[in-house]
């Protein structure tokens, strides 16, 4: 009536399908838009081809040409060159958020995480206060106020972005806590100040170091929204933010001033995404057994 | 047929050659330890392959060939001619619905009327289960719903993978009993696939048993338990311990499955063989009729048949070892009095009790098996003991000192414990810190510890491994492997007495048997105590002198292994004794 035979073999002739991620064509852009926008941030007046403060009002509002690549702008400087310039406070800014918001989140995050009970209330509670604020409404008010500069804008939006890091951390570490190896740990008698660092620590870095690249990304973006209000960087000086808001007046003439700092944001706010989605995807799987 | 995995390093071989026929009313069973390939084999049947991974050779189901079927024409076959059901009864089932309408979603009739029928047929006579949701259910009774979901469509045969490995043994012996109970009654063809010689054993007329790709052996189950004719089923029949008496020493298979390709063009089992010979290196050995319906696969069976027969019969008729020391002869280790632990389920609802009031006791020198099945409470006990949990109740004594608030000792008092009790625990996989290299985990340990002078390769050392493992992390280590640094790491400290939680039912069994034989080697050498928690009869019976049984958070009995095996008191310890599988045909009946 029935039966199941499966019998002989010869060699199989499927199409090659990969099982690990590959390394994609939208990756490797963002790498390059990113270490393009590095190389500026880092050499950006010895690479730009003019001054980018020279004015020559003789040139101004000039369109592209060979001396000019894209052109100039109301006071004659050269755009190409303030927005390679420009890259190091777009660049600088929003590393330093991040890698600020990732060291304070990582701190409280694993201290919450693995500590729990009062540690974890107050923390978590504070966190929550924070988060309810609205970012961006705060810098403005708090820069506009006190009249401070770039740095005072920066060192804001860390204390400002660091509970988004904390709430990851702590959520990732409750994960590991009740792992067996970190029970096994504290099963040795090693302190928690050791635990925290060497095993509860390495293991969720990945998740954080993936979190700052989305926090890079979110700082561009508010970083120059703040220079486009004026906020943050002083005036005349060769910023994305505050070049976009500069050249609004001029869309119609020399559209370039406000597309080129714009285009470099838009660039380099998606490259960071990119490659933070990336970081998040290989990273996770780093060192997990099967 | 034959199975392969395209990976960007190019394919790699899952099954070599698999040649199997069921027949209607048949059971057979495919025997593997982890990579051998079974479950593969399993979804390739029903072709249900994961992508990337491809079956050539043909499978013929009813006549028909089924193997490249268009999806369409293969989802007619599924359920109707050919069945699958899997392990692991929680995740099967769709969580959202009644498990009544998901036992009739394929059957021709889907009323409530035909959900209860079907349910009853698999056991389940309350017809209220019918509009339960899966959580509401245990594990039992998920299989058995899983199972009537299976059968809701007649099928011609049955493919069970794994169909109680992830219950407990009474449970286990229920659902081998009704499967065995519908094969008959429908005269459906099963394939039984399982890791376990005794589940094969007791349920299947014809074995195969499969490894690294390729069948060795293929026999009847008394056949291949009297007398196995290959080195390999030898080898797995002895790693697996006995229930029935104590073993001096387990019979070890040395190493892990390798991958098929790196054992291609020779007997995939030369380099663990004891017998490898030049002739056993020259292509795939072919399997070999040796006997009326008896197939091997070994080249030089014919040489060395006596020998094989010989160490199944060494080993058979070795002497038990003397008596087993009698317990409480030291001073006690360990003592735990009317220990009680709450757990607090959400806000608004009851507690639930998991310990309710265990009182245990562990001498110096002395093992001590804790067997129950989940839910009894046992490692509940032991993280007490440990003081990973505080209980809410009652008295731990660890050497003198009053151990039963951990939060409460001065730290010098919660060092000195430290350096009497260690744990080892259940999952090989996360029990190691996975960016810590073995060396750096072992040497953070002995940093703690009381002797200054030992070192990491010491460590390894005493339990087997080589020095050069140090460098290596745990990704790049065997779950056997993995095991043994977590008792390195327990032993970093000096321990006198040793928790072990489940440590070897997450491994091979003939990894399973290197494990415990470490263990032995480890407490003759250094008088260790241990506290040996396991589900698992037989290994109790090998790595014990004394047991408690614990059930529902209780003790129910307890005393010496070869009493409370050989002759319990307790219904329950009855019952659980009479679960363990036996190749006996009344077994399932009773």
């Amino acid at each position: 009536m029935s039966g199941v035979v499966a019998a002989g073999y010869e060699p199989a002739q499927a199409p090659a399908r990969s099982r690990r991620r590959r390394v994609s064509i939208p990756v490797i852009l963002a790498a390059i838009v990113l270490l393009a926008g590095l190389v500026c941030a880092l050499f950006g007046p010895w690479i730009a081809p003019h001054d980018p403060n020279e004015q020559d009002l003789f040139a101004s509002l000039a369109g592209p040409s060979r001396n000019h690549l894209l052109g100039t702008d109301d006071l004659g400087r050269d755009i190409l060159s303030r927005t390679i310039v420009g890259a190091r406070t777009a660049i600088l800014g929003p590393a330093l958020i991040a890698f600020g918001a990732m060291l304070i989140g990582n701190f409280f995050g694993v201290l919450a995480g693995y500590r729990g009970g009062g540690s974890d209330t107050v923390i978590s509670r504070i966190v929550d206060f924070v988060y309810a604020l609205p970012a961006l409404l705060i810098a403005i008010v708090v820069v506009g106020v006190l009249g401070g500069g770039y740095f005072l804008a920066v060192g804001l939006l860390v204390v400002l972005f660091a509970p988004v890091d904390t709430r990851i951390v702590r959520a990732a570490t409750l994960e590991q806590r009740n792992r067996p190896y970190v029970e096994a740990a504290r099963l040795l008698g090693l302190s928690d100040r050791r635990i925290m660092a060497r095993h509860v620590w390495p293991n969720v870095l990945p998740i954080a170091l993936a979190n700052a690249f989305l926090t890079f990304a979110f700082a561009i973006v508010s970083l120059a929204s703040l220079s486009f209000l004026g906020l943050g960087v002083g005036p005349g000086t060769a910023d994305w933010g505050r070049m976009l808001s500069d050249s609004r007046n001029l869309l119609l003439d020399v559209p370039e001033a406000a597309l080129a700092p714009g285009i470099a944001i838009v660039l380099v706010a998606v490259s960071v995404n990119i490659m933070g989605d990336w970081l998040s995807e290989n990273l996770a799987d780093r060192g997990r057994a099967r | 047929m034959r199975i392969e995995a395209r990976l960007p390093e190019g394919a790699r071989t899952i099954v070599r050659a698999l040649d199997l026929d069921v027949a209607a009313g048949e059971t057979v069973g495919i025997v593997g330890e982890s990579g051998s390939g079974k479950s593969l084999t399993a979804k390739a049947l029903v072709g249900l392959l994961p992508p990337g991974v491809h079956a050539s050779g043909s499978v013929h189901v009813n006549g028909r060939e089924t193997l490249g079927l268009p999806e369409r024409s293969l989802r007619r076959i599924r359920g109707r001619e050919i069945s699958l059901l899997l392990q692991d009864p929680f995740t099967m089932l769709n969580p959202l619905l009644r498990v009544g309408v998901q036992v009739v979603e394929t059957a021709a009739e889907r009323t409530r009327e035909e959900a209860v029928r079907r349910l009853a047929e698999v056991g389940i006579r309350d017809p209220a289960v019918a509009g339960r949701y899966p959580f509401q259910l245990s594990g039992g009774m998920l299989q058995r719903v899983a199972l009537a979901a299976a059968l809701a469509s007649d099928p011609d045969i049955l493919i069970a993978d794994e169909p109680t490995t992830a219950l407990d043994v009474t449970t286990q012996r229920e659902i081998l009993a009704l499967l065995a109970r519908i094969q008959e009654a429908r005269g459906m063809g099963l394939v039984l696939i399982t890791h376990d010689l005794r589940v094969a054993f007791s349920i299947c007329r014809r074995i195969y048993v499969l490894y690294a790709g390729s069948v060795l052996e293929v026999a009847s189950g008394s056949e291949l338990e009297a007398e196995p004719l290959h080195p390999y089923s030898l080898g797995l029949l002895l790693s697996e311990p006995s229930v029935e008496r104590k073993l001096g020493e387990l019979a070890v298979v040395e190493g892990s499955v390798p991958f098929p390709d790196a054992v291609s063009g020779c007997c995939p089992f030369v380099p663990r063989c004891a017998w490898a010979a030049p002739a056993c290196m020259e292509g795939d050995p072919p399997l070999r009729e040796v006997g009326s319906g008896r197939f091997s696969a070994c080249v030089r069976l014919d040489d060395i048949r006596p020998e094989l027969e010989e160490r199944h019969r060494a080993v058979e008729e070795a002497v038990p070892p003397d008596e087993p020391r009698a317990g409480g002869e030291g001073a006690a280790l360990v003592t735990a009095t009317d220990l009680r632990k709450r757990f607090a389920r959400r806000r608004g609802q009851d507690e639930v009790a998991a310990l309710k009031g265990v009182s245990i006791e562990v001498g110096a020198g002395e093992s001590v098996g804790l067997v129950g099945e989940s839910g009894s409470g046992k490692t509940t006990l032991a993280r007490c003991i440990v003081g990973l949990e505080t209980p809410t109740d009652g008295r731990v004594l660890i050497d003198g000192i009053e151990a039963s608030d951990y939060s409460r000792l001065r730290s010098e008092q919660r060092r000195a414990i430290r350096r009497r009790v260690q744990m080892v625990f259940q999952d090989p996989y996360s029990s190691l810190n996975p960016v810590m290299t073995v060396g750096a985990t072992l040497r953070e340990a002995l940093s703690v510890g009381p002797d200054s002078r030992t070192t990491e390769a010491d460590l390894l050392a005493r339990v087997g491994l080589p020095t050069h493992y140090a460098a290596r992390k745990p990704v790049a280590l065997s779950g056997g492997e993995r095991q043994r640094v977590a008792v390195a790491r327990a032993l970093a400290l000096q321990p006198r007495l040793l928790v072990c939680d489940e440590p070897v039912s997450a491994l091979d069994v003939s990894v399973q048997a290197q494990i415990l034989n470490l263990f032995a080697a480890l407490r003759a050498e250094l008088g260790l105590a241990y506290l040996f928690i396991t589900h698992d009869l037989a290994v109790v019976r090998q790595v014990a002198e004394r047991v408690y049984v614990l059930y529902d958070g209780e003790v129910v009995e307890s005393g010496p292994v070869n009493r409370v095996l050989d002759a319990p008191s307790h219904p329950y310890t009855a019952r659980l004794v009479a679960s363990v599988p036996r190749t006996d045909p009344d077994w399932l009946e009773a």
